[in-house]
Protein backbone atom coordinates (compact mmCIF):
# COMPACT_ATOMS: atom_id res chain seq x y z
CA UNK A 1 0.00 0.00 0.00
CA UNK A 2 2.81 2.29 0.95
CA UNK A 3 4.63 1.62 -2.30
CA UNK A 4 1.57 2.51 -4.32
CA UNK A 5 1.12 5.79 -2.48
CA UNK A 6 4.74 6.66 -2.80
CA UNK A 7 4.64 5.83 -6.48
CA UNK A 8 1.67 8.12 -6.91
CA UNK A 9 3.59 10.82 -5.14
CA UNK A 10 6.58 10.15 -7.31
CA UNK A 11 4.39 10.43 -10.39
CA UNK A 12 3.17 13.74 -9.12
CA UNK A 13 6.71 14.87 -8.50
CA UNK A 14 7.72 13.64 -11.94
CA UNK A 15 4.78 15.49 -13.50
CA UNK A 16 5.84 18.62 -11.73
CA UNK A 17 9.39 18.13 -12.88
CA UNK A 18 8.40 17.38 -16.48
CA UNK A 19 5.32 19.48 -17.16
CA UNK A 20 4.99 22.27 -14.71
CA UNK A 21 8.63 22.79 -13.98
CA UNK A 22 10.52 21.23 -11.08
CA UNK A 23 9.29 22.43 -7.69
CA UNK A 24 12.89 22.89 -6.66
CA UNK A 25 16.39 23.09 -7.99
CA UNK A 26 19.55 21.81 -6.47
CA UNK A 27 23.01 21.67 -7.92
CA UNK A 28 24.93 18.42 -7.96
CA UNK A 29 28.43 18.87 -6.59
CA UNK A 30 31.35 17.74 -8.80
CA UNK A 31 32.19 14.94 -6.36
CA UNK A 32 28.72 13.42 -6.66
CA UNK A 33 26.80 11.89 -9.52
CA UNK A 34 23.08 12.43 -10.03
CA UNK A 35 21.12 9.21 -10.39
CA UNK A 36 18.54 8.94 -13.13
CA UNK A 37 15.09 7.39 -13.10
CA UNK A 38 14.49 7.63 -9.40
CA UNK A 39 11.02 6.49 -8.41
CA UNK A 40 10.69 7.43 -4.80
CA UNK A 41 12.90 10.49 -4.86
CA UNK A 42 12.61 13.57 -7.01
CA UNK A 43 16.36 13.82 -6.93
CA UNK A 44 19.12 11.52 -5.79
CA UNK A 45 22.86 11.74 -6.06
CA UNK A 46 25.74 9.90 -4.48
CA UNK A 47 29.45 10.06 -3.84
CA UNK A 48 31.82 7.33 -5.06
CA UNK A 49 32.10 5.95 -1.52
CA UNK A 50 28.35 5.60 -0.98
CA UNK A 51 27.05 8.75 0.64
CA UNK A 52 23.61 9.41 -0.79
CA UNK A 53 21.76 12.70 -1.05
CA UNK A 54 18.07 12.64 -1.87
CA UNK A 55 15.14 15.01 -2.17
CA UNK A 56 11.52 14.06 -1.81
CA UNK A 57 8.59 16.29 -2.61
CA UNK A 58 5.42 15.39 -0.74
CA UNK A 59 2.58 17.20 -2.35
CA UNK A 60 0.03 18.72 -0.05
CA UNK A 61 1.74 17.47 3.09
CA UNK A 62 2.85 20.98 3.85
CA UNK A 63 -0.45 21.45 5.68
CA UNK A 64 1.50 21.66 8.91
CA UNK A 65 4.51 23.82 9.60
CA UNK A 66 8.16 22.87 9.79
CA UNK A 67 8.11 22.71 13.58
CA UNK A 68 5.33 20.13 13.50
CA UNK A 69 7.00 17.96 10.90
CA UNK A 70 10.38 18.18 12.58
CA UNK A 71 8.91 16.90 15.79
CA UNK A 72 6.99 14.19 13.98
CA UNK A 73 10.11 13.02 12.16
CA UNK A 74 12.26 13.14 15.30
CA UNK A 75 9.73 11.12 17.27
CA UNK A 76 9.23 8.64 14.49
CA UNK A 77 12.93 8.05 14.00
CA UNK A 78 13.65 7.76 17.70
CA UNK A 79 10.62 5.86 18.90
CA UNK A 80 10.05 3.53 16.03
CA UNK A 81 13.42 3.15 14.40
CA UNK A 82 15.77 3.51 17.34
CA UNK A 83 17.78 6.31 15.76
CA UNK A 84 19.68 8.62 18.09
CA UNK A 85 18.88 12.28 17.63
CA UNK A 86 22.30 13.91 17.63
CA UNK A 87 21.21 17.46 17.03
CA UNK A 88 18.95 19.91 15.29
CA UNK A 89 19.54 23.28 13.67
CA UNK A 90 17.74 25.93 11.75
CA UNK A 91 18.50 25.98 8.03
CA UNK A 92 17.47 28.11 5.11
CA UNK A 93 17.28 27.45 1.38
CA UNK A 94 19.20 29.53 -1.14
CA UNK A 95 16.02 31.49 -1.79
CA UNK A 96 15.05 32.09 1.79
CA UNK A 97 12.71 29.27 2.84
CA UNK A 98 13.29 28.46 6.48
CA UNK A 99 13.60 24.84 7.49
CA UNK A 100 14.99 22.51 10.09
CA UNK A 101 17.79 19.98 9.97
CA UNK A 102 17.68 16.87 12.12
CA UNK A 103 20.86 14.83 12.53
CA UNK A 104 20.57 11.21 13.53
CA UNK A 105 23.00 8.43 14.29
CA UNK A 106 22.31 4.75 13.92
CA UNK A 107 24.33 1.57 13.96
CA UNK A 108 23.81 -0.73 11.02
CA UNK A 109 25.26 -3.97 12.25
CA UNK A 110 28.12 -2.67 14.33
CA UNK A 111 28.97 0.18 12.01
CA UNK A 112 27.90 3.73 12.94
CA UNK A 113 25.97 5.63 10.29
CA UNK A 114 24.78 9.20 10.11
CA UNK A 115 21.53 10.34 8.60
CA UNK A 116 20.33 13.91 8.21
CA UNK A 117 16.98 15.26 7.11
CA UNK A 118 16.18 18.83 6.23
CA UNK A 119 12.52 19.78 6.14
CA UNK A 120 11.03 22.71 4.30
CA UNK A 121 7.45 23.71 3.63
CA UNK A 122 7.03 25.32 0.21
CA UNK A 123 4.92 28.27 -0.74
CA UNK A 124 1.16 28.01 -1.08
CA UNK A 125 -0.03 27.05 -4.58
CA UNK A 126 -3.27 25.82 -6.18
CA UNK A 127 -6.15 25.18 -3.76
CA UNK A 128 -4.04 26.42 -0.89
CA UNK A 129 -1.79 23.39 -0.99
CA UNK A 130 1.75 23.46 0.23
CA UNK A 131 4.38 20.89 -0.52
CA UNK A 132 6.72 19.39 2.00
CA UNK A 133 10.33 18.98 0.92
CA UNK A 134 12.61 16.44 2.53
CA UNK A 135 16.31 16.66 1.82
CA UNK A 136 18.00 13.54 3.14
CA UNK A 137 21.63 12.49 3.32
CA UNK A 138 23.10 9.32 4.72
CA UNK A 139 26.11 7.09 4.84
CA UNK A 140 28.63 5.64 7.21
CA UNK A 141 29.83 8.01 9.90
CA UNK A 142 33.33 8.30 8.44
CA UNK A 143 32.11 8.87 4.89
CA UNK A 144 29.43 11.32 5.95
CA UNK A 145 31.98 13.30 7.91
CA UNK A 146 34.28 13.36 4.90
CA UNK A 147 31.42 14.37 2.63
CA UNK A 148 30.16 17.02 5.05
CA UNK A 149 31.36 20.08 3.12
CA UNK A 150 30.11 18.63 -0.18
CA UNK A 151 26.66 17.93 1.26
CA UNK A 152 26.47 21.34 2.88
CA UNK A 153 27.37 22.93 -0.43
CA UNK A 154 24.75 20.95 -2.34
CA UNK A 155 22.01 21.56 0.23
CA UNK A 156 22.93 25.21 0.27
CA UNK A 157 22.06 25.45 -3.40
CA UNK A 158 18.49 24.23 -2.86
CA UNK A 159 15.83 26.59 -4.13
CA UNK A 160 12.12 25.99 -3.74
CA UNK A 161 9.72 27.33 -6.33
CA UNK B 1 9.97 25.55 62.42
CA UNK B 2 8.45 23.74 59.57
CA UNK B 3 10.38 20.81 58.17
CA UNK B 4 11.44 21.50 54.59
CA UNK B 5 9.88 19.25 52.04
CA UNK B 6 12.17 17.23 49.79
CA UNK B 7 12.49 18.23 46.15
CA UNK B 8 10.64 16.05 43.67
CA UNK B 9 12.43 13.12 42.04
CA UNK B 10 14.01 13.93 38.67
CA UNK B 11 11.12 12.80 36.54
CA UNK B 12 11.31 9.03 36.87
CA UNK B 13 8.55 7.22 35.07
CA UNK B 14 7.80 4.88 37.90
CA UNK B 15 8.96 5.45 41.43
CA UNK B 16 7.50 3.91 44.53
CA UNK B 17 5.53 5.98 46.95
CA UNK B 18 8.12 5.42 49.66
CA UNK B 19 10.83 6.91 47.51
CA UNK B 20 13.14 9.56 48.94
CA UNK B 21 15.34 11.87 46.91
CA UNK B 22 17.76 14.51 48.03
CA UNK B 23 18.70 17.70 46.32
CA UNK B 24 21.80 16.16 44.80
CA UNK B 25 19.63 13.75 42.92
CA UNK B 26 20.60 10.87 45.14
CA UNK B 27 17.93 8.33 45.61
CA UNK B 28 18.40 8.27 49.36
CA UNK B 29 19.10 10.95 51.85
CA UNK B 30 20.27 8.75 54.66
CA UNK B 31 23.38 6.71 54.63
CA UNK B 32 22.36 4.42 57.40
CA UNK B 33 21.72 1.57 55.08
CA UNK B 34 24.86 2.04 53.06
CA UNK B 35 26.90 1.71 56.18
CA UNK B 36 24.46 -0.11 58.40
CA UNK B 37 23.56 -3.65 59.00
CA UNK B 38 20.72 -6.05 59.15
CA UNK B 39 20.54 -9.51 60.57
CA UNK B 40 20.64 -8.87 64.28
CA UNK B 41 23.44 -8.74 66.80
CA UNK B 42 24.48 -12.36 66.44
CA UNK B 43 25.76 -12.03 62.91
CA UNK B 44 24.98 -8.60 61.53
CA UNK B 45 25.07 -8.42 57.78
CA UNK B 46 26.87 -5.30 56.76
CA UNK B 47 26.24 -3.15 53.75
CA UNK B 48 29.19 -1.94 51.83
CA UNK B 49 29.68 1.78 52.13
CA UNK B 50 29.92 3.66 48.85
CA UNK B 51 33.45 4.10 47.64
CA UNK B 52 35.22 7.13 48.98
CA UNK B 53 32.83 7.72 51.82
CA UNK B 54 33.09 6.64 55.40
CA UNK B 55 30.33 4.43 56.75
CA UNK B 56 27.71 6.54 58.40
CA UNK B 57 28.88 9.72 56.73
CA UNK B 58 26.34 12.02 55.21
CA UNK B 59 25.36 11.69 51.58
CA UNK B 60 26.64 14.51 49.38
CA UNK B 61 24.12 17.25 48.79
CA UNK B 62 23.82 19.97 46.27
CA UNK B 63 24.27 23.51 47.56
CA UNK B 64 21.09 24.98 48.94
CA UNK B 65 19.27 21.70 49.14
CA UNK B 66 17.59 20.22 52.13
CA UNK B 67 17.21 16.82 53.60
CA UNK B 68 13.84 15.33 54.41
CA UNK B 69 13.14 15.25 58.11
CA UNK B 70 12.41 11.53 57.99
CA UNK B 71 16.00 10.37 57.68
CA UNK B 72 17.16 7.26 59.44
CA UNK B 73 19.30 7.65 62.56
CA UNK B 74 22.96 6.72 62.41
CA UNK B 75 23.01 3.00 61.81
CA UNK B 76 26.15 2.48 63.86
CA UNK B 77 24.20 3.47 66.97
CA UNK B 78 21.27 1.27 66.12
CA UNK B 79 22.78 -1.83 64.66
CA UNK B 80 20.46 -4.04 66.66
CA UNK B 81 17.34 -2.12 65.85
CA UNK B 82 15.03 -2.97 63.01
CA UNK B 83 16.14 -0.78 60.10
CA UNK B 84 13.98 2.16 59.23
CA UNK B 85 11.33 1.34 56.66
CA UNK B 86 12.66 3.94 54.22
CA UNK B 87 15.97 2.14 54.08
CA UNK B 88 14.48 -1.06 52.75
CA UNK B 89 14.09 -0.06 49.14
CA UNK B 90 15.66 -1.84 46.22
CA UNK B 91 16.19 0.51 43.30
CA UNK B 92 16.34 -0.68 39.73
CA UNK B 93 16.38 1.25 36.51
CA UNK B 94 15.97 0.21 32.91
CA UNK B 95 17.02 2.49 30.11
CA UNK B 96 16.61 2.04 26.40
CA UNK B 97 19.10 3.96 24.32
CA UNK B 98 19.00 4.60 20.61
CA UNK B 99 21.21 2.30 18.60
CA UNK B 100 24.25 4.38 17.79
CA UNK B 101 27.88 3.57 18.51
CA UNK B 102 26.79 0.78 20.78
CA UNK B 103 30.26 -0.65 21.52
CA UNK B 104 31.63 2.74 22.47
CA UNK B 105 28.61 3.52 24.61
CA UNK B 106 28.75 0.17 26.41
CA UNK B 107 32.38 0.78 27.29
CA UNK B 108 31.64 4.31 28.48
CA UNK B 109 28.84 3.07 30.72
CA UNK B 110 31.12 0.43 32.18
CA UNK B 111 33.83 3.01 32.85
CA UNK B 112 31.54 5.57 34.42
CA UNK B 113 30.00 2.88 36.61
CA UNK B 114 33.45 2.01 37.96
CA UNK B 115 34.19 5.68 38.49
CA UNK B 116 31.08 5.89 40.67
CA UNK B 117 32.13 2.94 42.78
CA UNK B 118 29.99 0.39 40.98
CA UNK B 119 30.74 -2.70 39.00
CA UNK B 120 29.76 -4.57 35.86
CA UNK B 121 27.20 -7.32 36.38
CA UNK B 122 26.88 -8.47 32.78
CA UNK B 123 27.41 -7.25 29.24
CA UNK B 124 26.33 -8.46 25.84
CA UNK B 125 26.61 -6.94 22.36
CA UNK B 126 23.57 -4.77 22.89
CA UNK B 127 22.99 -4.55 26.63
CA UNK B 128 24.77 -3.94 29.88
CA UNK B 129 23.79 -4.47 33.50
CA UNK B 130 25.68 -2.55 36.14
CA UNK B 131 25.42 -2.16 39.90
CA UNK B 132 26.11 1.13 41.60
CA UNK B 133 26.06 2.21 45.23
CA UNK B 134 22.58 3.48 45.79
CA UNK B 135 23.86 6.90 46.81
CA UNK B 136 25.25 7.22 43.30
CA UNK B 137 22.21 5.78 41.57
CA UNK B 138 20.91 9.10 40.29
CA UNK B 139 24.41 10.19 39.27
CA UNK B 140 24.69 7.01 37.23
CA UNK B 141 21.38 7.67 35.48
CA UNK B 142 22.40 11.23 34.75
CA UNK B 143 25.72 10.16 33.27
CA UNK B 144 24.14 7.43 31.16
CA UNK B 145 21.79 10.07 29.80
CA UNK B 146 24.84 11.85 28.42
CA UNK B 147 26.19 8.72 26.73
CA UNK B 148 23.40 8.44 24.21
CA UNK B 149 19.89 9.35 23.26
CA UNK B 150 17.66 7.85 25.95
CA UNK B 151 14.46 6.63 24.37
CA UNK B 152 12.84 5.30 27.51
CA UNK B 153 13.65 5.17 31.18
CA UNK B 154 11.94 3.26 33.94
CA UNK B 155 12.86 3.52 37.59
CA UNK B 156 11.39 1.24 40.20
CA UNK B 157 11.66 1.13 43.96
CA UNK B 158 10.72 -2.15 45.60
CA UNK B 159 9.97 -1.97 49.30
CA UNK B 160 11.28 -5.09 51.02
CA UNK B 161 10.74 -3.92 54.58
CA UNK B 162 8.21 -6.63 55.35
CA UNK B 163 10.40 -9.40 54.01
CA UNK B 164 13.46 -8.16 55.86
CA UNK B 165 11.65 -7.66 59.17
CA UNK B 166 10.02 -11.07 58.88
CA UNK B 167 13.30 -12.71 57.98
CA UNK B 168 15.07 -11.03 60.85
CA UNK B 169 12.44 -12.19 63.33
CA UNK B 170 12.64 -15.74 62.03
CA UNK B 171 16.41 -15.60 62.16
CA UNK B 172 16.36 -14.38 65.73
CA UNK B 173 14.04 -17.23 66.72
CA UNK B 174 16.12 -19.79 64.85
CA UNK B 175 19.25 -18.64 66.61
CA UNK B 176 17.52 -18.93 69.98
CA UNK B 177 16.41 -22.44 69.07
CA UNK B 178 19.95 -23.26 67.97
CA UNK B 179 21.34 -22.06 71.32
CA UNK B 180 18.82 -24.14 73.26
CA UNK B 181 19.57 -27.22 71.18
CA UNK B 182 23.28 -26.68 71.73
CA UNK B 183 22.65 -26.58 75.47
CA UNK B 184 20.63 -29.77 75.24
CA UNK B 185 23.44 -31.39 73.31
CA UNK B 186 25.90 -30.52 76.03
CA UNK B 187 23.68 -32.20 78.60
CA UNK B 188 22.90 -35.29 76.52
CA UNK B 189 24.26 -38.51 78.00
CA UNK B 190 22.88 -41.21 75.75
CA UNK B 191 24.48 -41.53 72.30
CA UNK B 192 21.07 -41.99 70.68
CA UNK B 193 19.84 -38.72 72.20
CA UNK B 194 23.02 -36.91 71.22
CA UNK B 195 22.66 -38.07 67.61
CA UNK B 196 19.03 -36.95 67.45
CA UNK B 197 19.90 -33.56 68.95
CA UNK B 198 22.82 -33.14 66.56
CA UNK B 199 20.54 -33.89 63.62
CA UNK B 200 18.08 -31.26 64.78
CA UNK B 201 20.92 -28.80 65.41
CA UNK B 202 22.17 -29.38 61.88
CA UNK B 203 18.73 -28.72 60.46
CA UNK B 204 18.33 -25.49 62.40
CA UNK B 205 21.85 -24.38 61.42
CA UNK B 206 20.91 -24.98 57.80
CA UNK B 207 17.83 -22.81 58.18
CA UNK B 208 19.89 -20.07 59.81
CA UNK B 209 22.40 -20.13 56.96
CA UNK B 210 19.60 -19.91 54.41
CA UNK B 211 18.04 -16.93 56.17
CA UNK B 212 21.40 -15.22 56.55
CA UNK B 213 21.98 -15.74 52.85
CA UNK B 214 18.65 -14.18 51.98
CA UNK B 215 19.32 -11.22 54.24
CA UNK B 216 22.74 -10.79 52.68
CA UNK B 217 21.08 -10.83 49.27
CA UNK B 218 18.62 -8.14 50.34
CA UNK B 219 21.48 -6.13 51.80
CA UNK B 220 23.36 -6.32 48.52
CA UNK B 221 20.34 -5.43 46.42
CA UNK B 222 19.54 -2.47 48.65
CA UNK B 223 23.10 -1.21 48.91
CA UNK B 224 23.73 -1.49 45.18
CA UNK B 225 21.12 -0.38 42.69
CA UNK B 226 20.84 -2.26 39.42
CA UNK B 227 20.82 -0.37 36.16
CA UNK B 228 20.09 -2.16 32.90
CA UNK B 229 20.82 -0.38 29.65
CA UNK B 230 19.75 -1.83 26.34
CA UNK B 231 20.39 -0.56 22.87
CA UNK B 232 17.62 -1.57 20.58
CA UNK B 233 14.99 -0.10 18.37
CA UNK B 234 11.52 -0.57 19.67
CA UNK B 235 9.49 -2.87 17.51
CA UNK B 236 6.38 -1.40 16.00
CA UNK B 237 4.25 -3.98 17.74
CA UNK B 238 5.53 -2.74 21.10
CA UNK B 239 4.16 0.73 20.62
CA UNK B 240 0.63 -0.14 19.61
CA UNK B 241 -0.71 2.18 22.29
CA UNK B 242 0.88 5.19 20.63
CA UNK B 243 -1.19 6.86 17.94
CA UNK B 244 0.85 7.26 14.80
CA UNK B 245 0.58 9.92 12.17
CA UNK B 246 -1.10 8.52 9.03
CA UNK B 247 1.60 9.68 6.65
CA UNK B 248 3.25 6.75 4.88
CA UNK B 249 6.32 8.77 3.97
CA UNK B 250 7.32 8.75 7.62
CA UNK B 251 7.75 5.00 7.32
CA UNK B 252 9.99 5.50 4.32
CA UNK B 253 12.45 7.69 6.19
CA UNK B 254 15.83 6.38 7.22
CA UNK B 255 19.02 4.96 5.88
CA UNK B 256 17.48 1.87 4.34
CA UNK B 257 15.38 3.52 1.64
CA UNK B 258 17.88 6.31 1.06
CA UNK B 259 20.91 4.08 0.55
CA UNK B 260 19.05 1.53 -1.54
CA UNK B 261 19.98 3.09 -4.84
CA UNK B 262 18.84 1.77 -8.19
Amino acid sequence: MRTVKLSARSLFAAALLAGCGAPFTMKTPPSMVELDAQTEYAYRAMTPDGVVLGVRVLEGDGKADVAFWSEAVALHMKELSGYALLGTSEVVTANGFKGKELRFGHDEGKKPYLYTVRLFVGRTHTFGRKDLFLVEAGGTKDEMERAGPTLDWAMGTLKLR
Amino acid sequence: MEAPSPPPPPSPQAVGAEDRWDGAGNAFTDDALSAGSIGGKDAPLHFAAPKGRAPGSAAPKAPGTTTPSTTTPDASQHADAVPHRESMLIYTATLVLAVYQVDTSLTRIEELTRSLGGYLASRTDSAIVVRVPRARFQDELGEIGKVGDVLHRTIEAQDVSDQVVDLEARLKNARAVRDRIAQLLQGATATKDALAIEKELSRVMGEIEQMEGKLQLFADKIAYSTVTVTFQPIRTSDVHAMARLPFPWLEALGLGPLLQVK
